[in-house]
């Protein structure tokens, strides 16, 4: 009899839980539709996914279609944003280099998120030791400077598009883990965590069922901010020529081209560089909106 | 003091291992015989054997370990399979320069950066304060390597100004470091916008305004002090990813730091070159923060030794 | 009595404009602070009287505050009107302020001596030297042991009360000729409460300044208070010498907040309560603003609101139509309409 009494109010607590969430999903939904910066933002981040799906349909040229007799041509009405050095189609190949440039970016954030999420849940719910041992490779990881760690693993592993999102992902692992780790342990204290202990529940439901739900929204804001960070990393990469390789219309790796032309053709860097900086301020307005919309403390 | 700066000390040396083993580790995970790619394209089976005997590469993975720790503190980062020079010695001419380049562009984002986040921060909401935000998030926003060619082709191809590249006077620091410090002053300036308003709403600020300060007393002797400390560690992350950069903008303005040495040696499967330039620059990051926190510290007493 | 008058506030409005609208925290202050007096202004949270005492040195917060309407007469100059570098010549000076939170009222990284000195410097153009010692001869008087040792220490290294005790010195430094009190001892441990209460008198004593003095506790008013106001709802209700205050209050508010009190001279059974909530500052009540929880209230209360007004005893306002003439002319009609 005392169990059931305890089963009720722990479906009590737990459903109490899951209103508040919900709550605060309606109150964050309201306020991130006020603010106007973090809407810019969201449409920014629109528009650049639409053109991923879009790209072959609206691409007037095929992106790797070498014709060296319209080679340089300066933004015109057949050539929009004009032509590389190979007599490419700007326009087309910056539509079709959405798709990698975003595309690295989501894949690398998502590397990271998977295993800095599992890490910072494992080191944050067991604590002891093997808090210790992650959180110890943790520092490691983050005493590495910048990009400098994804320039090891490149080297080991050699140039490409898929080792930079290797590369890029790790990065991210220990930002993760340290802001869910930190998440976890103080839902790990919360009352219902224990009565649902107490009702036979094992660590894998705890954990993913109950602790997972309520360090999302840190999670949240933290892969916004880490797409912009994840996608100029990339292209910085593939800039450097250790990313994607020629002929991949990558907007990096067209800006590193295009360098080589800065005299004679500035709009060959111009116009892969612009499409990097507005997609990274959309994921800032969008983050810091985010942020916002999250984080109690702000809110008056 | 001391005695925090011998702990932090002590705190370090197993970040330090743990950096030597990562550099390690990684350089295990590369696929081939190591032996083969160190002796170089071309070698004979008699060579490789030869170079495997040398750098233990047949002993196990531990021992290598502790002999590839113990060459490191004696200053051997092992040789450059380009040249066959010591890796140190080449990181010695290359170091001085990015760590140049480095200051300059800390230099330009802490003052940047404080200034446009006081100008903000007195005034908040206001059309200066709002301009002063949009330019810092554009600032956050651009990558180094695209506003460096921008500036290039702006004060050195159309104005003719400024040198286009390399390292050989004081004009040509100008535009690297402009390019490294923007992003940084940026998140600089954000911070200590939202740090000064935040102690600015603070008891003590009233305090200091019921006891007649004058405005500007107000705000520099009691806001800004305190609007600091936070910001202090922010400058510290940022010499994080400002030495990273450097990997960018040196590659972008043909600058032979320690950055571009590292992404040359890369695409020459110079591995050795890649370790030692990877370690060096992890070294110089966790001594910054070292003394980022010491800094921290003493002009935050209340924080207690853990 | 007819003491030197020090400080007249008349009229005051203090509002707050909002995304909900005009909230009006102080709404039509009045009051007279003699030399040497210890008023206390009492009353629930959220009745103005914070509001009113940072108004009185307009640091009230200016966007979403602003006064709108009143004077603040300190020796005949109106405060409200006065230029910044005049008002800063009486902040700190002539007037000067202790607040509620000992622990984020002082600078955490200033050394507290220079945070006595940088005052004592700046009105009375003292050099550093001087200055630091004056500050602590000034943390002496006040009570704090060593005080060479804390002048030098910052707020962290000090204790609550000690914390409260250098928030006094620092008060007192140019011996102002009003000094607020704003909740000094809420956030203190019992104990400290006293002494800091006691020192606060002994001071008064040997500087002659007038304290006004914000707080909730009725109990600490009656230890210090000579006279007393009530607020209620941006206004003061009634104001009265202490001790016929606490013998025999007029409005029924006061009433209901003395009855709220524990009393240890008799054996009461249960502390009352005041029924009901305190209206919005966004959207007073036409009428009285106490009437929706007045056990007195008539058909008047709603419809009309009272002054503040002189009883018999020049010495004594309420305001409350029990105590008008109106009350009894009212009430005989009352009874003819009713059965």
């Amino acid at each position: 009899m005392a169990s059931k009494v305890t089963t009720a109010q722990t479906m009590e607590l737990a459903k109490a839980r899951q209103n508040t969430r919900r709550e605060r999903w309606h109150s964050f939904r309201s306020v991130m539709t006020q603010n106007k910066a973090a809407m810019a933002g969201a449409i920014i981040i629109g528009i650049y996914l639409l053109m991923m799906l879009v790209a072959p349909i609206v691409a007037p040229y095929d992106p790797y279609d070498i014709s060296l007799e319209d080679k340089l041509t300066p933004p015109s009405m057949e050539h929009w944003m004009g032509t590389d050095d190979k007599g490419r189609d700007i326009l087309s190949r910056i539509l079709y280099g959405s798709r990698l440039s975003i595309g690295v970016g989501f894949a690398s954030v998502l590397f990271g998120a998977f295993f800095g999420i599992t890490l910072g849940l494992v080191a944050g719910y067991y604590g002891k030791w093997i808090d210790t041992i992650i959180s110890r490779l943790l520092d490691v990881m983050l005493a590495f400077p910048g990009i400098l760690l994804a320039l090891a693993i490149i080297s080991a592993l050699g140039p490409g598009l898929i080792n930079v999102t290797i590369a890029v992902g790790v990065f991210s692992i220990p930002l993760f883990a340290r802001i869910v780790r930190g998440s976890t342990m103080e839902v790990k204290k919360l009352e219902y965590i224990d009565a649902i202990r107490t009702l036979g529940a094992n660590d894998f439901t705890i954990i993913f069922k109950h602790i997972f739900p309520n360090v999302l929204s840190p999670i949240i804001v933290q892969g916004s901010m880490r797409l912009a960070t994840a996608i100029l990393s990339a292209a910085g990469l593939s800039f450097l020529g250790l990313g994607a390789q020629p002929p991949s219309p990558e907007w990096g790796a067209m800006l590193s081209s295009g360098r080589d032309f800065l005299f004679s053709a500035p709009y060959m860097a111009l116009f892969p560089g612009l499409m990097i900086s507005i997609l990274v301020l959309g994921f800032n307005l969008f983050g810091d909106g985010l942020r916002d919309a999250l984080d109690p403390k702000l809110k008056k | 003091m001391l005695l925090f700066i011998a702990k932090r000390l002590v705190q370090i040396i197993p970040v330090i291992f743990g950096v030597t083993l990562v550099v390690f580790l990684i350089m295990q995970m590369v696929p081939g015989d190591p032996a083969a790619i160190l002796a170089g394209e071309g070698a004979s089976q008699e060579t490789i054997e030869q170079y495997r005997e040398d750098l233990g590469l047949n002993r196990p993975v531990a021992e290598q370990y502790m002999s590839y720790v113990s060459n490191v503190f004696q200053g051997d980062l092992g040789n450059s399979l380009k040249n066959k020079q010591p890796v140190l010695d080449e990181i010695l001419l290359r170091l001085p320069i990015t760590m140049e380049l480095a200051f300059y562009s800390i230099l330009i984002t802490i003052v940047l950066g404080l200034a446009a986040g006081i100008i903000s921060a007195v005034k908040p909401y206001s059309i200066r304060d709002v301009s002063v935000m949009v330019v810092a998030l554009l600032g956050i926003s651009l990558p180094s390597f695209w506003l460096g060619l921008l500036l290039m082709y702006l004060f050195s191809v159309k104005l003719q100004w400024l040198p286009v590249a390399g390292w050989d006077g004081p004009l040509n620091i100008i535009l690297p470091a402009l390019t490294l410090g923007v992003g940084g002053a940026a998140i600089v300036a954000r911070m200590t916008r939202s740090s000064m308003l935040d102690v600015i709403g603070q008891d003590y600020i009233r305090t200091a305004r019921a006891k007649g300060l004058k405005e500007h007393f107000v705000i520099y002797k009691h806001a800004l002090r305190n609007a600091l400390i936070p910001v202090i560690t922010v400058v510290g992350l940022q010499f994080g990813s400002l030495l990273g950069g450097t990997v960018l903008v040196e590659s972008v303005f043909a600058i032979n730091g320690l950055g571009r040495m590292i992404v040359d040696a890369i695409r020459t499967r110079d591995l050795p070159m890649v370790q030692g330039g990877v370690l060096v620059a992890s070294l110089v990051f966790v001594f910054v923060n070292l003394l980022v926190d010491v800094l921290y510290r003493a002009v935050n007493k209340r924080i207690d030794l853990n | 009595m007819n003491k030197e008058v020090v400080l007249q506030v008349k009229n005051l409005k203090t509002h707050f404009t909002t995304s909900k609208g005009t909230a009006k925290a102080v709404d039509g202050v009045d009051f007279t602070l003699h030399k040497g007096e210890t008023l206390g202004i009492v009353g629930e949270s959220g009745c103005g009287k914070s509001i009113t005492s940072l108004s009185l040195l307009r640091l009230i917060p200016t966007p979403p505050g602003k006064i709108v309407e009143g004077e603040i007469l300190l020796n005949n100059k109106d405060i409200v009107k006065m230029k910044e570098e005049e008002l800063r010549k009486v902040r700190g000076n002539q007037i000067s302020m202790i607040f509620q939170e000992p622990m984020t009222s002082l600078n955490p990284i200033i050394p507290v001596g220079e945070q006595i000195a940088e005052t004592i410097r700046l009105h009375q153009r003292l050099p550093r030297k001087p200055a630091w010692q004056k500050a602590v001869d000034l943390l002496e008087m006040v009570g704090l042991p060593s005080p060479e040792k804390r002048a030098k220490q910052e707020p962290f290294q000090l204790s609550g009360g000690m914390r409260q005790r250098v928030m006094i010195a620092m008060a007192l430094a140019c011996t102002p000729e009003v000094l607020i009190a704003d909740e000094p001892t809420t956030a203190l441990d019992v104990t400290i409460q006293a002494q800091i209460l006691e020192l606060m008198k002994d001071l008064q004593k040997q500087i002659g300044m007038s304290i006004i003095f914000i707080t909730h506790d009725l109990g600490v008013v009656s230890e210090v208070c000579d006279q007393v106001a009530v607020m209620y709802a941006g206004q003061i209700v009634e104001h009265r010498n202490a001790k016929d205050l606490f013998k025999t209050p007029l409005h029924p508010y006061t009433q209901g907040l003395l009855s709220s009190l524990p009393n240890i001279h008799e054996n009461q059974q249960e502390l009352q309560t005041i029924e009901g909530s305190v209206p919005s500052p966004y959207d007073y009540p036409v009428g009285c603003r106490f009437a929706d929880r007045c056990p007195h209230a008539r058909e008047i209360c709603r419809a009309e609101a009272p002054d503040l007004l002189e009883t018999n005893n020049a010495e004594t306002k309420v305001r409350c139509f029990m105590h008008t003439e109106k009350w009894e002319v009212i009430e005989e009609k009352e009874e003819l309409v009713c059965p």
